[in-house]
């Protein structure tokens, strides 16, 4: 040391940095987890994002790309030129005018029909009665001459002499006289006169009819609001709805909608094969085609005719399989979509449905305005269809796209996924950053009085601060690159493959989403260092000498608590569970969170086996037929012979709200049903269904306001009781009550119930036929779309409470490891260790279990409700006892698991660790 | 020296207590004193006499009831939070009796943690043979003995090399042997650096290699002592 001279160096990088690297090597098993953990849900995130993007990117492409319809109607036959062109026009027709014009018409006719009946009538009586005058004044003189000429004529004679002249009189002049008469009268101005009067009182009554009838028309429609012309183009897209069966499987039965060629209006996508070519070929429904298992090549009866499948394709107007709109599901397992040749179409023998597709020909700019077109257009629809010339042409349906059900409901639906992944991603992400949090601060613990040492250095609290956030941040960092990398290749395609299991989508191009990178890469970091930041920032605020003396403690115990006198044991476990109650209070929160998931992946397929197995028990009857006309063509009353039938009459109103607009089915059903029980009531008030009463939290006493669809009426109820009906959100009340209410005839009916099959009514008069089979669709489809992924989700489930439990576990024995360690050194086996530190931990996960079913099993149900409350009909969020008990024992089972773990690590602590140098 | 040189530290009626009401203890009762540049000034006293105590105080580790501390001129009362943690960063290096270093980093980033906060810091590989560490410098402080430990302490905190070394009991934890070599570092490093060493220890022996020797019992400093002839850590026994 003699060399005084002092030799300096360079300011080295900050060592910690290194450290960061070196600590996460060190702990790399638990790094790992929370890494995968991650990775797999930001991956899972980013996937759904840029899946959900892409698709629907391409389904807003397609729009105009495949010429989507802005929306269709549905008429009761074949509108003719004039009519469609008139349609197209959009404009209002002038209805009062045109019908007072038809009414004239006809008036006038039946007017100078009846006052010529009358006039004739007069002509004949008094041209007759001319004719017997003058024809008894001359026999009169006939006899009066020959009476002077002696002749005796009795009054037989004479009685008989009149009647033969007559008779003469009338058969040689009285076509002459009568025509001259009738001209005579009918040029005089009389005539003239009772004609015009008679015709002018009944076009009074015409004209008071018509506007009485017009006004409340135009009342219900709005006709005399501000109307602007809606010009449209309108195209021909009629459609045959048939029986669909495969020859390769004969239980298979379901329905098909064919159309023919489609070339102007709602294309399609074809994803496999070709488009049809002849009369035996047919393009179908891709969805339908994989979970019927047809095949390109295979052949489907379509009705009475065998087709070809030459293509499978989305059609742009159906990427949700609804057959009808106000279906509260789709259904592609028994529903499918074909498109066949004109000549194809020909040969299918059932029923023409008279279909128009239309688009508007100034695009709206936006929702509102579209809304605001397709009020208008229906104006001009209703109109038109009103004055036509087509006999008895009628509006069965009006669909705009927006509130097509086919057209939205997979877009709806994607972005209801979206916000579920995201919710979910950012749940995880905060327990992961507690358990981060919880894991610092107790390296914070072990750390102190190197803490300390730095701090008394001179180290900022900043530089430790950075040092401490270094890790979890990293790992965020490097799950966000790794998750959205895999988002964008693997789990991409599993999101897209999910969607094309449940909906007819096309093919579609993967689309940069930056939305989906600062979603799934921004808010975690922001959400990992705000709760870090928290944590880290309050402890590190203590003086460097609180860290060299290890007193960490925010709050200070001033004394033990004193704990009863039982066994050394039991006071022991006590003493741990009190030291570790906020890793506990962190281990509930993980529990809660997993249990919260569990309570969805068990919850939903128990909730859709559920209403699979009693759909077909709730339905009131078996068999449900709703007529399009009560009469057959002659006039008569279509009836049935069917065991149990019964009239019922269906009506469909809507419950309005903000969130959603719920189609209500209103049943009238007949006095004494066998299949609706219902004591009478005053007309104000109705039975209600459970589901409406569980779905609206409606009770009996309280109000209900329901409007009709497509006009200003709204009509309001007193609950009288509740139904016990879960199938569906409904009104009952008696027949004649609902024939009064809806202004019908009071022995009008729309229908039959029976639990046999009514098969004795021909099709033709048939409009619809529900069957409690069809009932269970919904149910059906759910779990076709859902059920599969719910049991693999059950399996991640697993896997996220092992993974939680164990990092939380992890934790509470390392914060004991030095004790664990003097123990060991005391004496005590491994047994009675573990004993001590486990069975708290035990107690906890056990207690908190119960908690977190409840806890979880509310969330869901309340989660449940808000997505029910976004679509038609409800089920009811239902978990039977034997679900709770799985959730248990699933999160149990992963905690065993961890417990074998855990008795490993206690193993492991060595001895020595109590006698090294902490300090 | 002048009066000026012998204030390098100067303490003036330093007071404090811990606890309140009944249980309230004053430590530290009005202590006086100065400490010179350079010097090597030895805090010597019995458990709870509350040299530790003074010690954390002129480290800014800890504060004052009352009383006044200058050092080089400033007043460390008045310095915020954030100016004394730069006043340690700058000027203080801190040995403990326990060496604190981090245990997944070898013995030269360990002494890097202390270099880091100096803008001049000595050369670490030097430093690392003045300590007997260099051939040792990849290992990670649980392969090392208890002596190799506390010199790798001591390279953390001199190595910015500050003008205050400040020593808790730095042999506490150490045999005799091991004590001896790390006084004599210390005393090397004194020499060579010539930082002003501020050293708490109980062990009476230690004043003899003392500059400075202060005394303190019951919170009072019993002996102020300036120590004419001082022995090499080589030569003192215990």
């Amino acid at each position: 040391m003699e060399n005084n001279k002092i030799a300096f160096g360079k300011r080295p990088k900050n060592p910690l940095h290194r450290r960061v690297w070196k600590d996460m090597l060190r702990d790399w098993k638990r790094y790992l987890m929370i890494c995968i953990m991650l990775v797999v849900t930001i991956g899972f995130v980013s996937g759904m994002y840029v899946a959900n993007n892409s698709m629907l990117n391409t389904l807003d492409i397609n729009v105009d790309a495949m010429k989507r319809e802005d929306g269709h109607f549905l008429l009761s036959k074949k509108a003719d030129e004039a009519a469609l062109k008139a349609i197209c026009s959009g404009e209002l027709a002038d209805v009062p005018t045109v019908y007072r014009e038809r009414a004239y018409k006809e008036a006038a006719d039946e007017v100078e029909k009846a006052v010529n009946d009358a006039l004739e009538e007069k002509v004949e009586e008094q041209v007759k009665e001319a004719i017997k005058t003058q024809v008894t004044a001359a026999v009169d003189e006939q006899i009066n001459s020959a009476k002077a000429m002696g002749a005796a004529v009795s009054d037989a004679e004479l009685e008989s002499m009149i009647s033969s002249a007559y008779d003469t009189a009338i058969a040689e002049n009285y076509d002459k006289a009568y025509r001259e008469a009738l001209k005579s009268a009918k040029s005089s101005e009389d005539y003239s006169k009772a004609l015009a009067d008679a015709i002018d009182e009944a076009k009074k009554e015409i004209n008071k009819e018509i506007d009485d009838k017009y006004d409340e028309l135009a009342d219900r429609y709005g006709l005399n609001d501000k109307f602007d012309a809606v010009p449209v183009t309108v195209y021909e897209l009629f459609y045959k709805d048939t029986n669909e069966a495969l020859p390769s499987d004969s239980n298979y039965s379901g329905t098909i909608r064919v159309y023919g060629q489609r070339s102007d209006i709602d294309l399609y996508d074809i994803l496999k094969g070709r488009a049809p070519q002849n009369e035996n070929e047919i393009l179908i429904d891709r969805m339908h085609a994989d979970n019927a298992n047809i095949k390109v090549g295979d052949t489907i009866s379509v009705g009475n005719k065998d087709f070809q499948v030459v293509g499978l394709a989305a059609f742009v107007d159906y990427s949700a399989l609804y057959e009808s709109n106000t279906d509260t599901m789709f259904d592609a397992l028994t529903f499918d979509i074909g498109m066949t040749t004109d000549e194809g179409f020909e040969q299918i023998r059932a029923n023409t449905n008279a279909n128009y597709a239309f688009t508007y020909d100034h695009k709206p700019a936006d929702e509102y305005e579209e809304k605001t077109l397709s009020e208008n257009f229906l104006k001009a629809l209703i109109t038109q269809t009103a004055v036509s010339d087509t006999e008895d042409l009628e509006i069965k349906d009006y669909v705009p796209s927006y509130a097509n059900q086919a057209l939205t409901f997979a877009n709806d639906d994607i972005g209801k996924d979206k916000v579920m992944g995201e919710i979910l991603l950012y749940i995880l992400t905060a327990v992961l950053a507690f358990i981060f949090a919880v894991t610092i601060s107790t390296t914070l613990e072990q750390e102190s009085s190197v803490i300390g040492t730095l701090r008394a250095s001179g180290y900022t609290r900043g530089e430790l601060l950075r040092y401490y956030m270094s890790a979890p941040l990293l790992i965020v960092i490097i799950a966000s690159v790794i998750g959205n990398a895999l988002g964008y290749t693997v789990f991409k395609k599993i999101v897209a493959d999910m969607y094309y299991s449940s909906y007819s989508l096309p093919g579609f191009e993967t689309l940069w989403t930056p939305e989906a990178f600062i979603r799934t890469t921004l808010v975690p970091i922001v959400l990992m260092l705000i709760i870090n930041l928290i944590v880290i920032t309050k402890t590190l605020k203590l003086s460097p000498l609180r860290f060299l003396k290890h007193d960490l403690k925010q709050k200070k115990r001033k004394k033990a608590i004193r704990l009863p006198k039982w066994k050394f044991f039991q006071r022991f476990r006590i003493r741990v569970f009190m030291q570790n109650i906020p890793n506990y209070l962190m281990l509930f929160v993980g529990i809660t969170f997993v249990m919260l998931l569990i309570t969805m992946a068990v919850g939903m397929p128990e909730t859709l086996s559920y209403y699979q197995d009693s759909m077909g028990d709730m339905a009131f009857a078996e068999d449900q037929i709703i007529l399009s006309s009560t009469e057959d063509d002659d006039g008569n009353t279509i009836t049935t012979n069917t065991d149990g039938a019964e009239r019922f009459s269906i009506a469909s109103l809507q419950r309005k709200s903000d969130a959603y607009n719920e189609e209500v089915a209103i049943y009238g059903i007949i006095e004494n049903s066998r299949y609706v029980k219902l004591n009478s009531c005053d007309d104000n008030s109705v039975y209600i269904s459970r589901a409406f009463s569980e779905k609206y939290n409606v009770n009996i006493g309280d109000t209900i306001t329901l409007s009709e669809k497509y006009e200003h009426k709204d009509y309001k109820w007193k609950v009288y009781d509740i139904y016990d009906y879960s199938a569906g959100v409904a009104v009952f009340m008696n027949n004649e009550q609902f024939n009064r209410i809806f202004e019908k005839d009071t022995d009008d009916f729309s229908g039959y119930i029976s639990d046999n099959k009514i098969t004795d009514i021909s099709k033709e008069y048939i409009a619809k036929e529900i069957t409690s089979q069809d009932m269970m669709k919904v149910a059906d489809q759910l779990d076709h779309s859902m059920g599969s992924y719910m049991t693999y989700f059950q399996y991640v489930c697993f896997i996220v409470a092992a993974i939680i439990l164990y990092l939380l576990t992890k934790i509470i024995i390392e914060k004991n490891e030095r004790s664990i360690s003097m123990t060991k050194i005391l004496g005590y086996e491994n047994g009675e260790i573990a004993s001590i530190y486990l069975v708290p931990t035990a107690v906890v996960v056990f207690f908190s279990e119960f908690l977190a079913l409840y806890i979880g099993y509310k969330l869901m149900a309340f989660f449940w409700k808000l997505i029910m409350m976004k679509m038609s009909g409800w089920f009811a969020f239902i978990l039977p006892a034997s679900g709770f008990v799985k959730e248990f024992l699933l999160v149990f089972a992963a905690y065993l698991l961890i417990t074998v773990i855990d008795f490993i690590r206690i193993r492991k602590i060595p001895k020595v660790l109590a006698l090294k140098n902490m300090e | 020296m002048s009066n000026e040189e012998r204030k390098f530290l100067e303490v003036r009626e330093l007071k404090k207590s811990f606890g309140s009401g009944d249980t309230r203890q004053e430590v530290l009762k009005g202590l006086d004193f100065t400490v010179a540049k350079g010097e090597f000034c030895v805090l010597l006293g019995p458990s709870g006499s509350g040299k530790s105590t003074l010690l954390n105080i002129l480290g800014g580790i800890d504060s004052a009831d009352s009383g006044e501390i200058f050092i080089n001129g400033d007043k460390l009362a008045e310095m915020s939070e954030k100016n004394l943690t730069g006043y340690r960063r700058k000027h203080l290096g801190y040995v403990f009796q326990m060496y604190n270093l981090i245990p997944n980093l070898n013995v030269k980033e360990n002494i890097e943690t202390g270099a880091y906060l100096s803008d001049k810091p000595l050369d670490i590989d030097e430093l690392l043979k003045i300590l007997g560490l260099y051939e040792h410098r990849h290992k990670l402080p649980n392969q090392l003995s208890g002596g190799q430990q506390q010199r790798v302490s001591i390279g953390r905190a001199i190595v910015k090399n500050p003008d205050i070394l400040l020593c808790d009991e730095p042999t506490g934890a150490l045999d005799y042997k091991t004590s001896k070599e790390i006084l004599q570092l210390i005393e090397e490093v004194n020499k060579k650096y010539g930082n002003t060493i501020i050293m708490v220890t109980h062990n009476e022996a230690i004043k003899q290699m003392a500059d400075h020797v202060i005394k303190l019992r019951d919170g009072k400093i019993r002996h102020d002592i300036i120590n004419k002839e001082k022995l090499t850590a080589a030569e003192i026994e215990w």
